[in-house]
């Protein structure tokens, strides 16, 4: 058995509004002032873990993120992997 | 000779906070009613079964998200009783993918607590609505048996309920079952209920 530890970006897809962002632009127009600011928000989450293989650890991580992390309907995600 | 009663079943899962309004208002309607468990398979017959609005698992990660993979709605009878997800229930039913689209954030990041006109089979009904995540978008082909007469949440086509006929799959942000006592100023839940009845 191998430790892993993936790391998962969830966000909303670019077609899906992201209220949060469009919150968070406005709030930054009070602090600072930035030229064509454009939020986007999302979660991070760290799974750490034994696998066998790579593979094995690969599915396990698309398993979670397909079944719990993101919803397919309204966000995607992307893998990084720390060995 | 009498109709035999309605069998209705309500899931509870952690969080839920509406199965005592709803088990209350099927026995308004003289349903034989009982709660079911999160966490065992559902094998008795029923003829309607609600999962019932709240936070089921606090809305952790997101609403529904964690809901779907209990074992009473892995287990749900599709296509054979009725199924209906009021609030909670309906984004925990788009999560398991047994209704088009998700429920985001209200496009006014806030709670909304309040009653809302509704258009209902062709009338105007009022219903009470309270969510954080009632912003319905990616609707698919289920008929809309319910929609908001004002932009309540920023729903695609201010859809508020749908139904997968073919499946016996409605989904719902208002709740029917907290407008059917006379004491709580607000009857039009009957009708909804009434509606359920006819299509059983």
């Amino acid at each position: 058995m191998k430790n892993y530890k993936a790391i998962v970006k969830v966000k909303l897809k670019p077609e899906i509004k992201d209220i949060k962002a469009k919150a968070l632009e406005q709030a930054v127009s009070h602090l600072i002032e930035v030229k064509n600011l454009n939020c986007r928000t999302g979660n991070i989450y760290i799974l750490n873990f034994e696998a066998e293989t790579k593979d094995c650890a690969e599915k396990i991580v698309k398993t979670i993120a397909d079944e719990i992390l993101a919803n397919s309907v309204i966000e995607e995600y992307e893998i990084q992997w720390e060995e | 000779m009498g109709r035999i009663a309605v069998k209705a079943g309500i899931i509870t899962f952690l969080g839920t906070n509406c199965e005592f309004d709803t088990k209350r208002a099927c026995e308004f309607f003289g349903w034989k009613t009982e709660l079911i468990k999160h966490s065992e398979k559902i094998e008795k017959q029923y003829d309607i079964i609600f999962l019932p609005g709240g936070f089921s698992y606090g809305d952790h990660i997101s609403a529904g998200r964690i809901a779907k993979l209990t074992p009473a709605v892995q287990s749900l009878p599709v296509g054979k009783s009725l199924i209906v997800g009021i609030c909670n229930g309906f984004q925990i039913l788009t999560e398991a993918k047994l209704l088009s689209g998700a429920l985001t954030f209200n496009d006014s990041l806030k709670f909304i607590s309040k009653v809302v006109p509704l258009e209902f089979q062709r009338q105007i009904i009022h219903l009470p609505v309270a969510h954080h995540q009632g912003n319905y978008t990616g609707h698919g082909n289920e008929e809309v048996i319910l929609r908001y007469c004002e932009n309540v949440n920023g729903s695609d086509e201010m859809i508020a309920g749908i139904y997968d006929r073919k499946n016996k799959v409605i989904g719902m942000m208002p709740h029917p079952e907290r407008a059917v006592f006379d004491e709580l100023g607000l009857v039009d839940g009957r009708k909804v209920f009434e509606f359920f009845n006819e299509i059983l």
